[in-house]
């Protein structure tokens, strides 16, 4: 069996993997989602092609461009900025999307209301619809949080020793294949269960708020 | 730039390659896993509490976990209780497995989504079960799940690449082995990436336009 | 030809319906009113079993189920043949053509061939004036094209019953009137009718009784003239009053 602190040491690894990436992506998404909705079309269609190519390339594939291409072109990366700078960049792409699924469902009368009541364009921006559309995101972001959660194991391939990496030594040496690897994806769902009572309530609480 | 051009020209043939065993591991995972989510999403409603808590647990297992995973205890799982499959049978079952768990909560959500009243104008008319089933649910429910369907497959597609793990030829592992003996890993890893874009852009516009058809006709 | 006794139906600690019986005849159109809540849908509902009455019986042609024993497939499908639905919402199936949507149960329930039911569907499209939509889908069609098409998808089954729950509710008064025509043609031509409506005109011209429905029970029927015009429960007076106001 697993030493216990080395277990412990592998879900850290995955959770730290996780909540970095998501970070980035929550951070990096804000800035995208203003060019992605800009009022210059050119800006518009540029954000669009590059949310497409974030997103069209598989993750591991671009972690692989991090660790394997820019690590020895540009700048010396270890595995685990190499693969939450991955997994972050494809986030940012993601994110992006959903604050602006967010900001459309948000109500065009809502801004003219806004307007009549003499707001100026950035306080209509942070004061009427950016709450509102944070609160329509924020399940939709729990899934993704989830989806990346589990994404984290491609960490596993450049040597991140985290859940899958732990689970896939543990298999090769000890002869039992199943057991390891039924564990690790147990701990994944179990990781998953916070994020996703969150996203359900939040949801319901939502829903209920939403129709009248 | 010549040099790049002649490189990326040098490797396309066997990125080519690479990109039809993903293509096609996409698909035959599509094929037996679209039956297998139609057959969970009816057994997770099934009457019997047993057959319905087991369904639920592979479709939960089969979603929350990760599909390398999944990969990895298919293909280092099995031979251990004796059942050794070549690569690309592992990385199907594995794929297949996650298929069925992900695309049976997407057909279930569908046919929930079907109006009752059509159920009930079905049964009004004297239409069994099984009738209602075939001539209206099924029907009905696929078309409402097509757009979700179709992103899931383009989801699929991209899993594939994590099949180099188990050494199979597809396109990354293709990218990957070039790259280790030229040590050009950005110049082969971007054409690979060109070559995923030129399958998930298009079908990427083509679900968009599916959803946005379907919209106009349902209202 | 319908016989309901002491039908009862209740959602939770709500009843919905507390001892309705009705008896209608062969031929007859009776047209239920009442307010909304009164159970008029209920009672539709459970006269083809899309509801299961909790206890009581209901008597359709020869087809008899007691309640609350258990309702055998075959009398269930019985049932369901003999009296024909036609909702508020149409329901037409929207992936199935006009045509299709009248042939399908021909060919799947009743066994007919496919020749059968294309004849007589197209039949039917003729008699509610829609042949020339047969090959149309739903969304294309105006909600009054689409309720005539309910119907003819209902009467395809050759029912004895014809069972409407506001058939013109969901539709704008002109669209309203090529429906109503459609079913008077049909109680003209002596179909047995059961009508939840709201057009006290088609009630009075139409029905041969009009039933009037508050909390769960019938609480006055008769004539039409008399009902409609000098009811004799304080309840229907104000419920009539209310509608006409309007
Ligand atoms: N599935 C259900 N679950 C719980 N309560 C129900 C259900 N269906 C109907 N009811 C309740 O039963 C009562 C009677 O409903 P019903 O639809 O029969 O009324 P109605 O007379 O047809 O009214 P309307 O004119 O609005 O159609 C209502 O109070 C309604 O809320
Ligand atoms: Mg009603």
């Amino acid at each position: 069996m697993i030493p216990l602190d080395v277990l412990g040491n592998a879900i850290v690894m995955t959770v730290v993997i996780t909540v970095s990436s998501f970070l980035i992506g929550a951070i990096l998404g804000v800035p995208l989602v203003l060019l992605r909705t800009s009022r210059f079309g050119v800006v518009r269609v540029l954000t669009r092609a590059l949310i497409d190519v974030l997103r069209g390339v598989p993750p591991v594939v671009w972690i692989f461009i991090l660790y394997f291409g820019v690590s020895s072109d540009v700048i010396k990366l270890d595995p685990l900025t190499a693969a939450i700078g991955g997994l972050g960049v494809i986030s940012c792409a993601y994110l992006a999307e959903i604050y602006r699924g967010g900001l459309l469902s948000v109500h065009a009368g809502q801004t003219e209301a806004a307007q009549a009541l003499g707001f100026g364009q950035v306080g209509i921006f942070t004061r009427i619809v950016a709450p509102q559309a944070f609160r329509v995101c924020l399940p939709s972001a729990a899934t993704y949080g989830i989806g990346l959660l589990k994404d984290s194991s491609l960490a596993s391939t450049i040597g991140v020793a985290e859940i899958a990496f732990r689970a896939t030594a543990q298999a090769r040496s000890g002869g039992d294949g199943i057991t390891p690897f039924v564990i690790a994806g147990v701990l994944y769902i179990a990781l998953s269960m916070p994020l996703a009572y969150l996203s359900r309530t939040l949801d319901t609480k939502l829903r209920m708020k939403v129709s009248v | 730039m010549n040099g790049l051009i002649e490189q990326w020209i040098d490797w396309l043939p066997s990125l080519v390659d690479g990109l039809g065993v993903s293509v096609q591991l996409a698909v035959v995972s599509l094929l037996i896993g679209l039956p297998l989510g139609l057959a969970e999403a009816l057994l997770v409603a099934s009457p019997n509490r047993i057959v319905r808590w087991i369904t639920l647990a592979v479709v939960e297992f089969g979603r929350g976990t990760p599909t390398l995973v999944l990969l990895y205890l298919i293909y280092y799982g099995l031979p251990s209780q004796g059942l050794v499959l070549p690569a690309f049978g592992s990385a199907v079952v594995a794929l297949s497995f996650m298929t069925g768990a992900y695309t049976s909560e997407i057909i279930r959500a569908s046919l929930q989504a079907v109006p009752r009243g059509l159920v009930e104008a079905a049964a009004a008319l004297g239409i069994n079960r099984w009738g209602t089933f075939r001539f209206i649910l099924f029907p009905e429910g696929i078309r409402i799940a097509i757009p979700a369907l179709m992103g899931f497959a383009i989801q699929l597609f991209q899993t594939t690449s994590l099949v180099f793990l188990i050494t199979l030829p597809e396109l990354l592992s293709r990218a990957y082995s070039i790259g280790s003996t030229t040590f050009q890993y950005t110049s082969v890893l971007a054409l690979a990436g060109v070559l995923y874009l030129l399958v998930t852009l298009p079908s990427g516009w083509l679900a968009a336009l599916l959803e946005k058809r379907m919209g106009r006709h349902l209202a | 030809m319908i016989s309901v006794a002491n039908l009862k139906k209740s959602y939770g600690d709500h009843t919905v319906l507390d001892g309705v019986s009705i008896e209608i005849q062969r031929g007859e159109v009776v047209a239920m009113i009442g307010p909304s809540g009164a159970g008029k849908s209920t009672l539709l509902r459970c006269l083809n079993l899309l509801e299961r009455p909790d206890s009581g019986r209901i008597t359709i042609g020869d087809t008899v189920v007691d309640l609350p024993a258990k309702i055998p497939v075959r009398t269930l499908e019985t049932l369901r043949k003999t009296a024909g639905m036609v909702f508020q919402s149409f329901n037409l199936f929207p992936h199935l053509s006009v045509l299709r949507n009248v042939s399908l149960a021909q060919e799947y329930v009743l066994g007919r061939d496919a020749k059968a039911a294309h004849q007589r569907s197209m039949e039917l499209l003729e008699r509610v004036g829609l042949a020339d939509k047969a090959g149309s889908y739903p969304a294309r069609l105006s909600g009054g094209q689409q309720q005539r098409i309910a119907i003819a998808r209902a009467l395809a089954m050759e029912p004895e019953v014809m069972l409407f729950d506001e058939p013109t509710s969901a539709l704008d008064p002109e669209l309203g009137l090529d429906v109503l025509a459609v079913m008077r043609e049909l109680a003209a031509s002596g179909m047995t009718m059961v009508v939840v409506t709201h057009e006290i005109h088609f009630a009075q011209d139409v029905s041969d009784r009009v039933v009037m429905m508050a909390d769960g029970g019938i609480i006055e029927q008769g004539d039409p003239a008399q009902v409609l015009s000098s009811p004799a429960n304080p309840r229907t007076q104000r419920f009539l009053k209310a509608v006409i106001d309007r």
